[in-house]
């Protein structure tokens, strides 16, 4: 295999080189469905990303490799899966980044029932956001124009209005990985974001809520959601923030 | 009206019952208590060491008199008991996560938890038992390794 | 196979769809079909903002909106519904900020605005700051927000369901036309499931199409892997026209070579644009505005600077993004996402380094077209009764042939609101209609076919041709020559489709398969906006033709309308007709800005 990585070139002279990717297989129609390892290498360019990889695995190998995909460019959240062992978004992990001289290991995101290749069921994840009442609660007489909104209030819960709900940190955590029924980042980032908006007069019952057996004090700040959030949030901050209005709140 | 009988199937998406919460600040007060608890057991435990091994002639100092002296004072007797049960409880709180995350089959996982359960009550109530019933001057022991209150009387 | 029976039956869940879903779930019993998780839809991916004359930061009203919006979209905007769209945006804006949007705020906390392109104050005095936003992910917020709301109302939601036929009363693709007038119904929707591969036909008294744009008929675009067309090409399978398809917006500022798109808010916080030696061109293609120019005339002049010459980069083959004049923290508070892309894809850091840019596919124009009630038209006149229409799928028109930035998340929310009003309203006062016996027949013959098609034509070759030609011969310049050949790929192509086949034989999530049929899709499309494109020999907004430069009122100031209809030899033929313009207050001008 000939690893060619120069230098980040200029935009147009990119140099093409060979990658391996290691994917995690699982096909429910199989006789016995069992999962295995399978490896493809395809040739890719300086600017390619492991969603272009894999593309061109299901286009021109094996059409049957199964993964979510949509925006491409790290918006939609759809592509999250475990990229070397680290829970990233594959269309915003450039291969050149990853030493493409050594297979790429591509599996699903842990801690969600696997469907298929690297499909996982997400609606256990999008239950415990539901759960969290993650909408504006406000009182019935609002004014004829907007709210207002001072921009320091604003700011104050910015950071937690850019999840995309890709699960990237939810899985990534070890508390997670063995209790499935706690919140998880995501849900706590989320309800952050309304907790936090001046706005909003639910406050209580959401500190309620994550205030249970499976709330934000299974967290043990292990800052694997922060590292794996392709957003760039402080998510393990956020959990803190909301672990602090509880504690004010009861004391 | 149709003409076909219609099915229907419930929605791909349930709203999940709700998974038993638990009212009331138990968890919360279990939280605080550990980090409260694991800042006091920082205090304690650096108290323990400076009068132990810095303070007069420091380490050398240390023989079955000196304890004995510590624990016929009641401070101290509190003090280490604290030591002893604090750090069990952050010990094995410790243990128990590293098992449950390493211990992927049910059978393992409830053993090991299990033996360390069964760990924490030895070493806690043996431990107990000895700061309060320790005897500091055991009859018959050689005067020169005894607390000096020992003989004084 | 299973059947089900809603009222309104929604099919995407974008924008257009999720605030339809709102309205309608409040009044009747619905359903949204999605291929996608809703989050997962394509409005997030918009950025720069939404644009309504609120006047919190300068003198403005919805005249002038409306009058940007025909003008911008070169006359051929139906003006009756620019009005609605521009009267009803500041409604629209408030709402989503009472549903929870975090718009950026004003000093004294009001909603901000910012200034985009060919929005103007007083009719093209100067660029007007009209764009509500939060801050270049206006559009995620917009998603993120209407989803909260859906979760709040507890709308129903069946997703990744991949909606694969559309069930009418009458069979419009026939020789024999209904007659004018005549009641044409639609009965429902037929469904693939795609985690298991089962049918579902769902019976509705109304469908909504809110199925999005198509921007995968080209290779270059900001559009979503996932934005194949389908409710555009499930309608014209059906015989319902499409209006207007040649129109497609090329955005000007994709990252160079990856299509990704980089707001307009760009220009709008100060951006410029620059060729290869250095010099901010758009002063010589529109002296008021230069860089803020609607977005056809940004995209030609950048390609018309690269053809001559003056591209900049190794290969000349791209312009250049400069933002390095301002101050990094105002770029990092207004614009953090596009910065990151730069850095991600690119490797370029936007406060020291210029972004290199070129125009990449972005916006279909045209689509279903519909009333300003949002329901589907059939003729020039006629509605199909129980099936509406908003978003990107449809055609009202608002947009003519060049939307302006911002309009498209106005569109969304205006018409999608309507269209879950005016179908949870049908549906009320409305009978079933009867599906037929076999509803699902169609489907679910088409499917195993493909599935079980012996070793064929790839799917991803097929595609890859289909887009490099589209990409090399209908994108910002189109010659009839470069249509024509376009046309020779595309009939090719659609001859090889009939043996295409698949390596997935599975029934569980077999994507294999459905990208299968999504290019069937694509292909339909592709040859819609290449017939219209041919035909249309005049230059009008997002449609430039080399070889007739100049906009033809006298010919062409109509809309396209296109109609498959059955040939003889079991194939479709596309046939155009036209549709008068709406005009009110404005009679058509030279564009110039």
């Amino acid at each position: 295999m000939t690893a060619t990585t120069t230098s980040p070139a200029a935009v147009g002279e990119v140099p093409s080189f060979d990658v391996t990717l290691r994917i995690r297989r699982y096909d429910p129609d199989a006789a016995t469905p069992e999962a295995f390892w399978e490896e493809f290498t395809v040739s890719a360019h300086g600017t390619d990303r492991v969603l272009d990889a894999m593309h061109k695995v299901k286009w021109d190998l094996d059409g049957s490799l199964t993964f979510r995909r949509s925006c491409a460019h790290g918006i939609c959240g759809s592509d999250a899966m475990r990229i070397n062992g680290r829970n990233r978004l594959a269309c915003k992990t450039l291969l050149k980044d990853l030493d493409p001289s050594k297979p790429i290991t591509i599996e699903p995101i842990k801690g969600l029932p696997v469907v298929k290749d690297l499909v996982v069921d997400m609606e256990p994840f999008f239950a415990s956001y539901r759960e969290v009442m993650p909408f504006l609660i406000a009182g019935k007489n609002a004014p004829t124009k907007e709210r207002l909104q001072s921009a320091e209030e604003r700011a104050r819960f910015d950071d937690t209005t850019k999840c995309i709900l890709c699960a990237a940190c939810t899985t990534s955590c070890p508390v997670f990985w063995t209790d499935g029924q706690y919140f998880g980042p995501a849900a706590i980032v989320n309800a952050h974001r309304f907790i936090f908006d001046s706005r909003d007069e639910g406050a209580a019952q959401r500190l309620e809520i994550l205030n249970d057996k499976e709330g934000v004090w299974r967290c043990r700040t292990t800052f694997n959601c922060t590292d794996a959030c392709p957003r760039g949030i402080e998510v393990t901050k956020a959990i803190a923030e909301v672990k602090k209005a509880m504690i004010t709140r009861a004391f | 009206m149709a003409t076909t009988s219609p099915t229907l199937a419930a929605p791909r998406s349930p709203r999940r019952s709700g998974r038993g919460t638990t009212r009331g600040n138990l968890e919360l007060y279990g939280w605080v208590f550990m980090r409260v608890s694991g800042a006091l057991l920082i205090v304690l435990v650096f108290t323990h060491l400076f009068m132990n091994l810095v303070v007069g002639d420091g380490v050398k100092a240390i023989d079955f008199g000196f304890v004995a002296g510590k624990w016929a004072d009641p401070v101290w007797q509190v003090w280490d008991l604290l030591i002893l049960w604090l750090a069990m409880i952050h010990g094995t709180n410790g243990m128990r996560t590293i098992i449950n995350d390493y211990a992927t089959r049910t059978g393992t996982r409830l053993t090991l938890t299990g033996l360390l359960y069964l760990a924490f009550t030895v070493i806690v109530v043996l431990g107990t038992l000895v700061i309060f019933t320790f005897d500091p001057c055991p009859p018959g022991a050689p005067a020169d390794v005894l607390a000096s209150f020992c003989t004084a009387g | 196979m299973q059947i089900h029976q809603y009222d309104v039956v929604i099919v995407g869940a974008g924008g257009a769809g999720m605030r339809a879903a709102l309205e309608s779930s409040q009044r009747t019993r619905t359903a949204v079909i999605s291929k996608l998780y809703p989050t997962r839809s394509h409005t997030g991916a918009a950025q720069g903002g939404m644009c309504a004359a609120l006047a919190n930061v300068e003198e403005d009203n919805w005249e002038w909106h409306t009058f940007d919006t025909v003008k911008g979209g070169d006359y051929l905007v139906d003006q009756d519904a620019a009005e609605i769209m521009a009267k009803e945006a500041i409604d629209a804006v408030l709402d989503l900020e009472k549903m929870g949007l975090p718009f950026n705020r004003t000093p004294e906390g009001k909603i901000d605005q910012r200034r985009f392109g060919g929005h103007t104050r007083n009719h093209g005095e100067a660029a007007v700051r009209r764009a509500c936003y939060a801050a270049d992910r206006t559009g995620h917020m917009i998603l993120q927000t209407l989803y909260q709301q859906c979760v709040k109302n507890d709308v129903q939601f069946f997703n990744e369901y991949y909606v694969l036929d559309l069930l009418l009363d009458t069979d419009l693709t026939a020789a024999k036309k209904p007659r004018k007038g005549a009641p044409v119904r639609c009965s429902g929707v037929v469904a693939y499931d795609l985690a298991t591969g089962e049918i579902h036909v769902f019976h509705a008294k109304s469908v909504v199409l809110a199925t999005g744009g198509s921007g995968k008929i080209f290779k270059t675009t900001s559009n979503a892997h996932t934005l194949t067309g389908d409710g555009m090409a499930l309608a014209l399978r059906r015989g319902i026209p499409l209006e207007d398809m040649e129109f497609f917006q090329f955005h000007p500022t994709g990252l160079a070579g990856l299509g990704i798109l980089l707001s307009e808010a760009a220009r709008g916080e100060g951006g410029i644009l620059r060729n290869g030696e250095g010099e901010r061109f758009m002063e010589r293609y529109a002296p008021t505005i230069k860089d803020l120019a609607p977005r056809d005339i940004v995209a030609r002049s950048m390609a018309n600077e690269v053809r001559e010459g003056r591209g900049a980069g190794p290969h000349k083959d791209y312009v250049l993004l400069d933002l390095t004049h301002l101050e990094p923290e105002h770029i990092e508070a207004k614009l953090p996402d596009i910065t990151e892309f730069a850095r991600t894809y690119l490797g370029i850091e936007p406060f020291t380094e210029p972004v290199p840019v070129y125009p990449t596919a972005h916006y279909a124009m045209g689509g279903v077209p519909t009333t300003i009630s949002t329901e589907v038209l059939r003729s020039n006149t006629d509605v199909v009764q129980g099936l509406f229409a908003a978003g990107e799928v449809a055609c009202v028109s608002v947009h003519g042939s060049n939307r302006l930035g911002t309009n498209s998340l106005l569109d969304i929310n205006v018409f999608g609101r309507r269209a879950g009003i005016a179908a949870a309203e049908y549906a009320t006062g409305a009978d079933w209609v009867e599906m037929p016996q076999d509803a699902a027949a169609y489907v679910v013959d088409e499917l195993e076919r493909i599935r079980t098609a012996p070793a064929g034509e790839k799917v991803g070759d097929l595609r890859k041709a289909l887009q490099e030609t589209m990409d090399a011969n209908a994108q910002v310049f189109r010659t009839a020559e470069s249509l024509q050949r376009a046309l020779d790929v595309i009939d090719d192509l659609r001859a090889r489709y009939q043996s295409i086949s698949v390596q997935d034989k599975g029934r569980s999530f077999n994507t294999d398969l459905l990208e299968a049929v999504e290019l069937g899709f694509l292909l339909d499309l592709a040859r819609v906006v290449v017939v219209g494109a041919l035909a249309r020999e005049e230059s009008r907004g997002g449609h430039f033709r080399e070889d007739f430069p100049t906009r033809d009122d006298e010919g062409f100031m109509h809309h396209t309308m296109a109609y498959a209809v059955a040939t003889k030899d079991g194939d479709t033929a596309i046939r155009l007709d036209k549709k008068p313009v709406t005009v009110t207050r404005y009679q058509p001008m030279e564009r110039k800005y």
